[in-house]
This record gives C-alpha cells, structure tokens and sequence, in this order.
C-alpha cells in the first residue's frame, strides 16, 4: 500500500486541520480502495484529536503515533 | 446630483470624494463579506469540532486561496456518505435481528421496567397460545403467568432490579416446563430499562430425564437388590464399581473394593486355567462363560460362575464387566455327592474284593488254627504259626476296612458312650510313638447308636493320623464333648444334639488343595500311606449319620471334628458274659459254594467233636436236612453262606428251613461281615452269626452259643 506523507508542522488549527481534509478529500477513492494511506506529520497538539476524529465521522479509520518532534497521523480506509 | 458650479474646480473634489466614497463602501462591502465568511466557516469548523479561524492565522487572500468552505464542503459529503452507508448497514442489520427474532425456534419475550411487554417473537406467542392478539403493553404476569397476584414472587424481577442476568432451569407454566434465561436491556446512561427472556420449552426433555431417571432407579433396584454378584473393572483389573451382593458376599465395603484388582482376589487355589482366563479378559481377549474361585476379606473361598464381558472404547478394551452368581454351597454339596459316588463306586469293588478274600483267609485261618491245635505249645513250629496267625489277622482286619465302605456295610450298632472308646484307641494309636496324647471327655457326655468296632477304628485312624502328622515330636489333644447344632452353625451340618469327638494335632498342616481329596480312597501324602485310613473313617462317620470336617493350616497343625447323632436313652447296666464252650457234639450241616470254605469249616468242626456234611448251595442244604430228618439223623445245626452267587443263599434258604422246621438251629457265615443280616441275624431267622474268617475258637463258640438258644418265632 503506498503512504503520502505530508509535513504540516509549523501549522495549527484549524489551517492544519482543513489542509487534511483537503487531502482527504482528494484521496478519498484510493483510501475506500485501500491502495493509499495519507500520512500527516504535525507539532500541534490539538490535531491529534481533530483530524482522527474527523476522518472517523468520514468512515476512515486512523492511528496516531508519538515520533522524535512530532505526530504522526495515519488516515486509511477502514 | 451636482450643481453646474461646481463642474470645474469642486467637479474633481467631487470626483475624489465620490470615489473615496465608493472605496470606502466597496472596502465595507468586502470587510462584510470576509466576516461572513470567517463566521461561516467558523460555524462549519466548529461543527467539525475544532478551533475557529484566528485572522494572523490566515489573512483574507490566504483564507480565500485556502478555500475551506470547499473542503468542508467535500469532508460534510463524505461524512454524509459514510452515514448512508452506515444506517443501510442498520437497516440491514436490524432487518436480520428481526428474522432472527420472529425464526428463532426459542420464544423471546421483552419487557420493560414495569414487567409490560415490549415485543415478543412468533415462537412465544406459540408457546403460550396467544395466536394474533395484541399483548404489546399488556403485563407479562396476565399473558404468560395468567396471574394478577403481585403477592407471587417473582424471580424475573431480579434482573430488573439488579441488572445482573438470571437462569431459571425449570419454570412451570401451564404444565410444561421451561429453561428461561433473562438479561437486563439497558440505556446509553447504562440504567436498567428492561430485560429480555428466552423460553427454552424442555417438557420433551424433561420428560425424557424423567423417564431416564425412573429407569435407571429400576436397574439400580435391579444391580442393588439382585443376589448376583455384580462389578465392573477398568482395563488393569482396578475394581470400579461393585453391587451390594458383592460386598456383602465378599465382605468388602464398596470403598474397599474399589482399591483392589480383581486379580487380587482370585483364591490360591483357583486353577491356572481360571487365573489365564481372567488375566486374558483384562487384556480384551473375549468374554463369555466363567467359573472363577475368590477370596473373601475373611479368607473364606468363594466359588462364583457367570458371564463377563468387554466394555470397549475406540477400538480398545476399557474394562469388564461381568455378573456372577455364588455357588459355594451347590459345590460344596457337588462335591460331597461326588464324593459319596466315588466311595460307593470303590467301596463295591471293595467289597467284592474282601468277600472273596475273606473265603481265602478263612482256609489259611482255619488251617492255622487246626495246626495250632496239633502241634505241642513248646515245638517252633507252634510260634511260626502264632506269626502267621497275626498276619492273617492283620489281613482280616484289612478286609474289615474295605468292608466299611463296602455298599450294604452297615454298621452293627448298639448303644454305647464313646468315652472309653475315645481313650482307649487315641492311648492304643499314640503308644510307642514318642507323641503325648492328652485325652478330655464329658462326664456327662450323651449315649451313641454305633458300631463300637467302626467307631474305635475311625478314633484310631484320625489319631494315627495325627501322630504321622507330627514327626515324632508335639502333642495329640482329644476331645469328645456334647453339641446342639443350631441355625448359627455350619450350613452344611445338620441341626441337633451331636456327640462331638476332636482330634487335634500341631504338626505339619495338610496343603489346601490336599484337603479337597484327603478323603477320597487311596489318596495319601505319606510314604508308604494305604490311603484308606481317612476314607474309612469318613465312610464309618457317614454310615452313622455323622459329619467330619478339617480344619487345617500349614505349620500350625490340623483339626478333624466328627459329629455322631446323640441318642435320648440312657446305657444299660453291664452284662456279665460267660466264657464259650470250644468243644461241642452233633451233626452239623455246612453250605457254601466255596470248596475251600467247605472243606477248612468240616476239618474245624470235626477237631471240634462234631460230625460234618457239607453242600454247595442253600436248595441243597434244604434237601439234605430234610433227607436226614427223614432218616432219624437230623443235623444239630446248619451253617450257611449268605449269599451264593447263581444259587440259593443262606438268606432266602434260612426261611425255608425254618417253615419245614421251626426247631432248627441255622448260623449265618459270611465275608460280608458288614451285612445288615450280619447285624441283625436274629431278625433274618438266624439262631447264630459267624463273619469269616474264624478261629477254631470263634466257630465253636458262636456254635455253642447258637446251639443254646431258643430260635426266635418267624
């Protein structure tokens, strides 16, 4: 399955928030087929209930690892 | 609208003013419609569920650039998406728990905190026969219980008041029976709201159990109450179960015996045959037919036959089970039969044998005792004789114990106290032997009807007996006491008064399976052992209505015990008899078919002073008489053969002379000394009896003696 990874570090919510759905939003068909899974690296604390839970409410499921300096959302089809 | 005046100087004033006018508006205008903006995106983030827009976050071109309304917009389709998605799966979801609800084959019945029904599936409605009704809202305790009596308590209500889920095994409504299972239905605050009850109808299997039950009581009845022996064992012979008759039969508790092996109880003396034959069951080789021998807690053998067979598992022998039946006793008698047919069997050939020897031995005795008479007292040839007198004695003495057992040796009895008897044979058996015999009796001990000659014999064979047992060392200790033989006793010894004679000794023991045939004839351990002593003894025991029995251990010694039948009559007082005449005068008659017989008895009598003819058989001797009557020379006295083989005997003859002469003195002679005419020649029509073979002085007295009496009336 291949993984995009995007750096939104330095950003906070919402923007960092809005630019996942973004993302989302453009990979929905691949999440749903499985073929992709987005990956969002963040140094915003808040995100890591923001995005998770959104993508939960949009059907996809998530995991949220603690990396060196940062978050790691995982977004994937569920 | 501007004035003309104002065209040239004021017009362009007015001109910067109207468009600063306008750019102020427009800048109002674009202020309002980014707050708009900001505040609906706001509303739609905060739907989202985060943070609103912060202005340095984004300024207006990037918040435009960004374009969140769009992506929102996208994210609320997906959600609305993931939503359809989802309620079809409930839909779906919910249409399945509703067939499964209404297919289930269990009757489903929910209610809610007041005991009001909720819902409930086809199958309850079938259960409790409410067809269509509508019982939605109805109390459960009117629908299913048919009750309106809240004073019934009812164990559901548990559930509903603790939450905690509740079986009930057996609840009864309408006569059937049901396993009901109930679980609490709870709302998002996890408070108790209902709870749902699955009927389980177990009438069937109720009444199946039921049945099951009631049989199992009938076979456990039948396994307990049973006089069979009944067990069951595992694959190594470890008992695993044993019924009431087998514990009561072999004396184990049912604990007891479920810590043995059944090859712990087979008896020592059970054959190998039988030992293999078990031993080859626990291996899962067949089953069938048993005859086996145990050991009871007590020692006491246990002869059992049956049935067994294998109970298998996957192929491979797990146990036995088997079912036998005590047949000690019927044995024990089967064996006694067996043991009386032998005798009987010998004791004819015996008997036979004796007669015929007897005849001999009364022409070697007789010509003995003629020899005696002729030669002088002090010559050697008178002692050589002596000896050979005690041989054929000896010899006499043997054909009296093959005559004991001998069919029709019935003993001569008369009544007699065995006391005496007792002491003198057990003194006469022990002398010389090195072995103390010490010898107890009642004082007061009851009369017998016996054959004091048996008796003593039987006596001195057991005491004999008892000093070989002993090796020269050790002592013989002799009882003869008063019994009553009751219920309690041996159930092979009859009931009542019994005269009983012990014979103990602490020798050597005899081997158990010795003990099965020291009876039989000719059986014997001893060198150089006749093996009649015991088989005579137990003949004479019989032939008096006795029992013997042995008790023995190897090491400790023997005890042999003889019952005889006690009397009810008191002794009489002593008679004080008279020496015999030897020597006698007359003609005298002898008959018999043996030509040797005839001739020893013609040369006795006449060196007793008689005169003698002689005949072979008893119509001759009829002839005879009544011809010498006929010539005025009648015979003084006939003696006659009891029995001739192919011919008249002395037995039918003796009638016949006595209906042609009453007067005449006839004796009776015969080998068969244990006759009952021997026993009881007066009642036969005999004046005298003489048992062959006899001395010069036996004949002449006992032809004294009959000569001297008064033939009693036929």
């Amino acid at each position: 399955m291949n993984t995009i990874e995007f750096d939104i570090r330095g950003q906070i919510c919402p923007s960092s928030l809005l630019t996942a759905l973004r993302e989302i939003n453009i990979h929905q068909e691949a999440l749903r087929d499985r073929v992709v899974r987005l990956r969002f690296l963040t140094d915003n604390r808040d995100c890591v209930a923001t995005i998770p839970e959104s993508a939960r409410t949009m059907g996809y499921a998530s995991e949220v690892r603690r990396e060196q300096d940062c978050y790691a959302i995982e977004v994937f089809g569920d | 609208m501007t004035e003309p005046a104002d065209r040239t100087g004021g017009g362009a004033a007015a001109t910067e003013a109207a468009t600063a006018a306008e750019v102020r508006r427009l800048r109002d205008r674009h202020e309002r419609a980014m707050g708009y903006i900001r505040e609906k995106i706001n509303e739609l983030l905060k739907v989202i569920g985060t943070a609103p827009l912060r202005p340095e976050e984004l300024d207006d071109e990037t918040l435009i650039g960004l374009d969140p309304i769009g992506i929102v917009a996208g994210s609320f389709r997906q959600v609305l998406a993931h939503l359809n998605r989802t309620n079809e799966q409930l839909r779906f979801a919910r249409e399945e728990l509703q067939a499964i609800f209404d297919c289930a084959g269990l009757g489903i019945l929910v209610i809610d905190r007041d005991q009001r029904i909720v819902a409930c599936n086809a199958k309850f409605r079938e259960q409790f026969g409410m067809g269509n009704a509508d019982v939605v809202g109805h109390c459960c305790r009117e629908v299913v219980c048919q009750t309106d009596r809240p004073d019934r308590p009812c164990p559901f209500m548990h559930t509903l008041s603790t939450g905690e889920a509740y079986r009930c095994p057996d609840w009864i409504v309408g006569g059937r029976h049901y396993d009901i299972v109930e679980t609490a239905v709870r709302n998002q605050e996890g408070e108790v709201t209902g709870s749902v009850l699955v009927y389980s109808d177990i009438s069937e299997r109720f009444a199946s159990e039921e049945a099951l039950r009631r049989s199992e009581e009938r076979y456990r009845d039948l396994f307990e109450n049973t006089n069979d022996l009944i067990f069951s064992t595992r694959a190594d012979g470890s008992i695993e179960y044993v019924n009431a008759s087998w514990c009561a039969t072999l004396g184990y508790s049912q604990e007891e015996a479920e810590r043995l092996s059944l090859l712990d109880l087979v008896h020592p003396a059970c054959d190998a045959e039988c030992r293999e034959r078990l031993q080859a069951l626990l291996r899962g080789e067949g089953g069938g037919r048993v005859h086996a021998m145990l050991i009871a807690k007590n020692g006491r053998k246990v002869i059992l036959e049956g049935d067994v067979s294998l109970e298998r598992a996957s192929g491979k022998s797990r146990g036995v089970r088997g079912i036998f039946r005590d047949i000690t006793d019927s044995q024990t008698l089967e064996e006694e039969l067996r043991r009386r047919e032998k005798l009987e069997s010998v004791g004819l050939l015996a008997g036979g044998i004796a007669h015929d020897f007897n005849n001999i031995l009364t022409a070697v005795l007789g010509n003995i005792s003629l020899a005696q008479a002729a030669a002088a007292p002090e010559d050697a040839v008178h002692a050589r004789l002596a000896e050979a007198e005690k041989a054929t004695l000896a010899a006499r003495r043997l054909t009296q114990q093959l005559l004991t057992f001998s069919k029709g040796g019935s003993p001569v009895k008369r009544l007699a106290s065995v006391a005496q008897l007792v002491e003198e044979q057990t003194v006469f058996a022990c002398r010389g032997s090195g072995i103390f015999c010490q010898v107890k009796t009642d004082p007061a001990l009851w009369t017998v009807e016996v054959d004091e000659g048996q008796i003593g014999q039987a006596v001195n064979n057991l005491v004999l007996n008892a000093v070989q047992a002993m090796d020269g060392n050790g002592t013989v200790l002799v009882s003869a006491d008063n019994v009553t033989l009751g219920p309690q006793d041996d159930p092979l010894l009859p009931r009542g008064r019994f005269v009983r004679i012990t014979v103990r000794d602490n020798g050597c023991g005899i081997e158990r399976e010795n003990l099965q045939r020291m009876f039989d004839p000719y059986f014997t351990t001893k060198p150089g052992g006749s093996g009649l002593g015991l088989a005579v003894t137990y003949s004479i025991v019989k032939q008096h209505g006795g029992q013997i029995r042995v008790d023995s251990k190897i090491g400790s010694g023997s005890t042999f015990t003889v019952y005889l039948p006690a009397s009810d009559e008191a002794l009489p007082p002593p008679e004080n008899s008279a020496p015999a005449p030897q020597a006698g005068k007359g003609r005298i008659l002898v008959m018999d078919d043996e030509l040797i017989v005839r001739e020893i008895a013609a040369a006795m009598l006449q060196e007793l002073g008689y005169e003698v003819e002689s005949v072979t058989n008893g119509e001759a001797a009829i002839a005879r008489y009544e011809l010498a009557r006929a010539q005025g020379q009648p015979f003084s006295a006939v003696i006659m053969d009891l029995t001739v083989p192919g011919g008249m005997g002395g037995k039918e003859a003796v009638g016949e002379l006595r209906s042609r002469d009453p007067a005449c003195r006839v004796l009776v002679s015969s080998g068969y000394s244990n006759d009952p005419v021997m026993a009881d020649f007066a009642g036969y029509g005999f004046c005298g009896v003489i048992s062959k073979p006899y001395r010069l002085a036996e004949l002449g007295a006992a032809l004294k003696a009959a000569m001297g009496t008064t033939p009693a009336p036929q």
